[in-house]
């Protein structure tokens, strides 16, 4: 699934003080690419993923994916889209501590339309070993995983991450990366990755940078690096 | 500064600090008004049965002649017994010749006070009488003073010393607009008012064997003695004893000798405590107030959970800054302080309300009593041990649980505060109902799951929607109850009025009317029972059995029971009894069961039972009419319409009983669910931010997240109802054995669907906010730092 955005404006209004997170962006990303965003905090990374995602809707400007036009969607008919279509990876896991492991990958595969195997998936990230697992039994980089699998089961086509491994250390970090990006040749899901690292974005089809609301630059990446050859330093 | 940072947090809480208030409030409410009701009516009684030298147990005597009696007869007065070869009651000799009837009860007494020596006894003589007043029929039973158990006590005024003077219950008065003074016709005489008295023995208007307990159509007095003999009604009797033996003595012995002389005329021995005329008021006074600590302490309890759950919720909320205040210097008790001021300031109010109208309806609600007990009163008096239990003990547990919570937090130190909690260990309850709900699919798994986390929340969830819920089937289960054991009985009967010959002048019967035969404290069985001889074919009084069928001819061939005969007694359809009238003994065959509650009752054919007592078929001492019949032509005649009229009054009491304990029970479940649902939402925000971001619809999340407590409280509900009918049969069985008298409480399936019904009403009541702040939960909040 491609996602394009057409001067796409969004205003945060707090009492009398109004805040342009996006100003007029207008940008594309192709089916099957990993994209990531980078910029400083504040420059409209969040907004722009939520945006995309249907989390948020812009002030003004147009959104499509594929043939849908999600900025003329409403609250039920976006949270239709995101159920047959969208995937989400925070930095913060949020993985509810009364269900193992198989169990929260359950709850993102009880709302796909083509689901994969529960168990496949969790193969996928390397956790068959844990399936039975709570979260308290198992590390945060594991449990990153299990949000990773818990947001892909669902056969998603594009999978929208939110600084996935702002809380883990590097070692953890690259095995996650990598996980993102075998899931990506497998299954051809578009990822679109917010990251304040620089070298994370080395793995990525298309880099983009934000700056106050603005899109700086978009560009293919050329000299595209398997995950797990990033250096951090 | 910290206080107004505390201000402000709780502020958003607005709604549910007033409804904890609210459960505060009603805590201490309930405990002071029930408290001081019972406290300021136990006192005055428990002196006044002393002082009136109350009866510890009664006698029942059969009205029967026996051979001992007849004895008595043929040695002081067998002219009596020449003149009037029939007579086999005591009450017609009471009416041939006094002095005979007097020898026979002394003769009686006297038996029995030398089965024993350390009791002592006195008979207790009444007349019932029947008028008009206010277009009201009034039966009021005249007792005969007596001099050493169960005295007269006076309330207000001077006892009879005239023949045109009359006492009764100030609560009759007070429900006829009579008083002292003024002038009250009874079969045309008239009685000047001289006194409010009280009789111990009666501390309930029950003078027949329904529970008609109306203190407006009913009540009791005294005239002088002369007065007594002259009133031209059946006289009635039992024997009042006392004994300087302890209970347990006593039960084991005095009963049981009395009971082992298998004295003929005995029918009945009943310690007071199990005597529901006369110590119904020890049950209810001790059980009022188990019902109070019981029903204060569970409401406190729930409330001081739900307090607990709220601190310990508004802390976790506020950890980043009490870390930040912590790490900037702050102690733990400047940090402390604070909280707790607020609480206190918080909680005192509440439970004072709660108190002080406690205290305003103790007065009304004492009054409630006093509508149907007969017992002196005293204004309501405050105590300290009142304001203690009410007010000081709950303020202190409140503060010391928030107190106890607040320093467990502040014990942490300021690094790990500003950390988030990531996820606790799960408890164990939890991965074991995992392993149960496996088969189910992940949405199932979660709705139970996600209450299993928090077992305190679900603990008072379950209790107080179980408290709620058997309220309801239990008030449930006395709608229709006077219906069942007076209304419908005479709703299948056609009499319009019952009329009780004299014996020693004849009964006019009505081509229509049937004659019947009345015998009350007939012995079948050793029971003591009312057996009536109906006409075979009477369309007047047809007896119909629990499935509607018309079964009075089967009176031809053996005794037709009622209902409550049969639960009490335990007696058949197929038993062969002994029926005994005075000397005359017989076998009959229990041969139906009739669906009446009103009392031990056998009916046989009249014609049998006349010759049975005759030797003759024409022989009737009452007759049922479907008209009005003439006062002036028998010794009394009983108003059917006046019967329901009082069974009317009483199940409006019931009734408004019923509504006031399915009001408490739907606003108590209503907050507690309110409240649980809310903090629900409140722990569950951000995996319902997920859900949302994840795809899952309103509906859909609305039924993981709080679709476990329709759930959970359907099925308590269902619980419920077979622990519900438990009690109730309990309650009846307890009824029939203590008191012998049967209170058909009945439990049907409407009940149970209406109860329900009401549940579910309370529910979505309760729920409505949750749904509201669950809809309004962002999708963005799934971004941010995940607390527990």
């Amino acid at each position: 699934m491609s996602i394009i955005l057409e001067n796409v404006t969004k205003v945060y209004q707090s009492g009398e003080v109004e805040t342009k997170a996006l100003k007029n962006v207008s940008i594309t990303f192709n089916e099957g690419e990993i994209v990531a965003i980078l910029g400083p905090s504040g420059s409209g990374k969040s907004t722009l993923l939520n945006v995309c995602s249907g989390l948020d809707v812009p002030t003004d400007g147009k959104i499509q994916i594929d043939d849908d036009t999600i900025s003329d969607m409403n609250t039920k008919e976006l949270t239709k889209f995101r159920r047959n279509h969208l995937g989400f990876i925070f930095q913060q896991h949020n993985l509810l501590q009364t269900l193992s492991v198989r169990e929260n990958v359950e709850v993102g595969r009880a709302v796909g339309e083509d689901p994969f195997d529960t168990e496949e998936v969790i193969d996928q990230v390397g956790l068959t070993p844990n399936i039975d697992k709570y979260p308290y039994q198992i590390s945060g980089g594991e449990a990153q995983r299990v949000s990773i699998a818990r947001a892909v089961v669902k056969n998603p086509k594009i999978l929208f991450c939110d600084e996935p491994t702002g809380a883990l250390d590097e070692e953890t970090a690259k095995a996650i990366l990598t996980v993102l990006e075998d899931l990506n040749e497998t299954y051809k899901t578009t990822i679109c990755l917010i990251t304040h690292n620089p070298n994370i974005a080395k793995m990525a089809d298309r880099i983009v940078k934000l700056n106050s609301g603005e899109v700086i630059e978009s560009k293919e990446n050329k000299n595209k690096q398997k995950a797990n050859t990033i250096s951090w330093s | 500064m910290l206080f107004q940072n505390v201000l402000r947090t709780l502020k958003k809480k607005w709604l549910q600090l007033i409804l904890l208030g609210l459960i505060m409030v009603m805590s201490s409410f309930i405990y002071t008004m029930m408290d001081y009701s019972i406290n300021n009516l136990l006192e005055p009684t428990e002196a006044y049965f002393e002082e009136a030298n109350q009866e510890d147990f009664a006698i029942g005597l059969a009205d029967g002649l026996f051979e001992t009696d007849f004895a008595v007869i043929q040695s002081e007065c067998p002219t009596v017994l020449t003149n009037n070869p029939e007579l086999y009651t005591v009450s017609a000799l009471y009416d041939i010749d006094a002095s005979c009837y007097e020898a026979v009860m002394n003769a009686r007494v006297n038996e029995i006070e030398s089965l024993y020596d350390d009791i002592t006894l006195e008979l207790r003589e009444y007349k019932d009488v029947y008028f008009q007043y206010n277009d009201r029929s009034i039966r009021f039973r005249i007792l005969k003073e007596n001099n050493t158990i169960n005295t007269t006590y006076v309330i207000d005024g001077e006892l009879p010393e005239n023949n045109n003077e009359i006492t009764l219950t100030e609560i009759f008065a007070k429900k006829n607009n009579l008083n002292l003074g003024d002038t009250l016709t009874i079969n045309g005489k008239s009685y000047e008012i001289t006194a409010y008295t009280l009789f111990p023995d009666y501390s309930l208007t029950i003078l027949s064997e329904a529970l008609i307990i109306d203190n407006t159509s009913q009540t009791i007095g005294t005239v002088t003695d002369q007065e007594f003999a002259a009133i031209n009604s059946t006289i009635n009797f039992d024997i009042a004893g006392t004994t300087s033996l302890t209970d347990d003595e006593f039960t084991e012995e005095v009963i049981d000798t009395i009971y082992d002389q298998n004295l003929p005329y005995v029918t009945n021995a009943t310690l007071t405590i199990n005597n529901m005329r006369s110590g119904a008021i020890y049950s209810e006074l001790a059980g009022g107030r188990a019902m109070n600590i019981m029903l204060s302490l569970m409401i406190a309890s729930i409330g001081l959970i739900i307090v607990g759950i709220m601190v310990s919720k508004v802390l976790q909320a506020q950890r980043g800054p009490i870390g930040i205040l912590k790490a900037m210097g702050y102690t733990n008790t400047e940090i402390t302080v604070p909280y707790i001021l607020f609480i206190a300031i918080l909680a005192l109010p509440t439970l004072v309300i709660g108190y002080f109208i406690g205290v305003y309806f103790a007065e009304p609600f004492k009054n409630i009593y006093l509508e149907f007990y007969l017992l002196p009163y005293q204004a309501i008096q405050q105590e300290l041990k009142t304001i203690v239990v009410a007010i000081i003990a709950p303020y202190a547990f409140v503060l010391l649980v928030s107190f106890i919570i607040i320093r467990n937090m502040l014990k942490k130190d300021p690094v790990t505060l500003l950390n988030p909690v990531v996820g606790d260990q799960t408890n164990k309850l939890v991965t074991k109902i995992a392993v149960l709900l496996k088969p189910f699919n992940i949405k199932t798994k979660l709705k139970h799951l996600l209450l299993y986390r928090n077992m305190v929340k679900f603990l008072v969830f379950l209790i107080g929607i179980f408290f709620a819920a058997f309220t309801i089937l239990f008030s449930f289960s006395m709608t229709g109850m006077m219906d069942r054991m007076i209304y419908n009985y005479y709703d299948t009967t056609h009499h319009e009025s019952i009329g009780y010959c004299d014996y020693q002048s004849t009964c006019p019967v009505g081509s229509d009317d049937d004659k019947v035969i009345e015998l009350p404290s007939v012995l079948i069985d050793d029971h003591d029972v009312t057996l009536i001889g109906l006409p075979e074919t009477t369309d007047i009084h047809p007896l119909y059995n629990d499935s509607d069928k018309d079964i009075t001819s089967k009176i031809e061939e053996g005794l037709v029971i009622t209902t409550s005969m049969h639960l009490i007694e335990g007696i058949d359809i197929g038993d062969t009894v002994t029926v005994q009238v005075g000397n005359d003994t017989t076998s009959l065959d229990v041969v139906g069961i009739t669906q009446e509650y009103g009392g031990s009752k056998a009916y046989y054919s009249r014609t049998q039972l006349s010759e049975f007592l005759t030797d003759d078929e024409s022989y009737y001492n009452a007759v049922y009419s479907e008209t009005e019949l003439d006062d002036d032509n028998y010794l009394h005649v009983v108003k059917t319409n006046d019967i329901l009229k009082q069974a009317e009054d009483m199940q409006a009491f019931f009734n408004m009983f019923i509504t006031i304990m399915i009001t408490i029970s739907i606003v108590l479940g209503t907050i507690i669910i309110y409240i649980l649902t809310l903090l629900t939402i409140e722990d569950n925000f951000y995996n319902i931010s997920l859900f949302k971001v994840m795809g899952y619809n309103d509906k859909e999340i609305d039924k993981m997240i709080l679709g476990g407590y329709l759930t959970y409280g359907v099925i308590i509900f269902l619980i419920t109802i077979p622990i519900a009918i438990a009690a109730f049969q309990f309650m009846e069985q307890f009824f029939a054995e203590f008191y012998e008298l049967l209170f058909p409480v009945s439990f049907s399936i409407w009940h149970a669907i209406v109860g329900l019904g009401i549940y579910l009403v309370i529910f979505f009541l309760g729920a409505l906010n949750a749904k509201h702040h669950l809809k309004q939960v962002a999708l963005q909040e799934a971004m941010k730092m995940y607390q527990v």
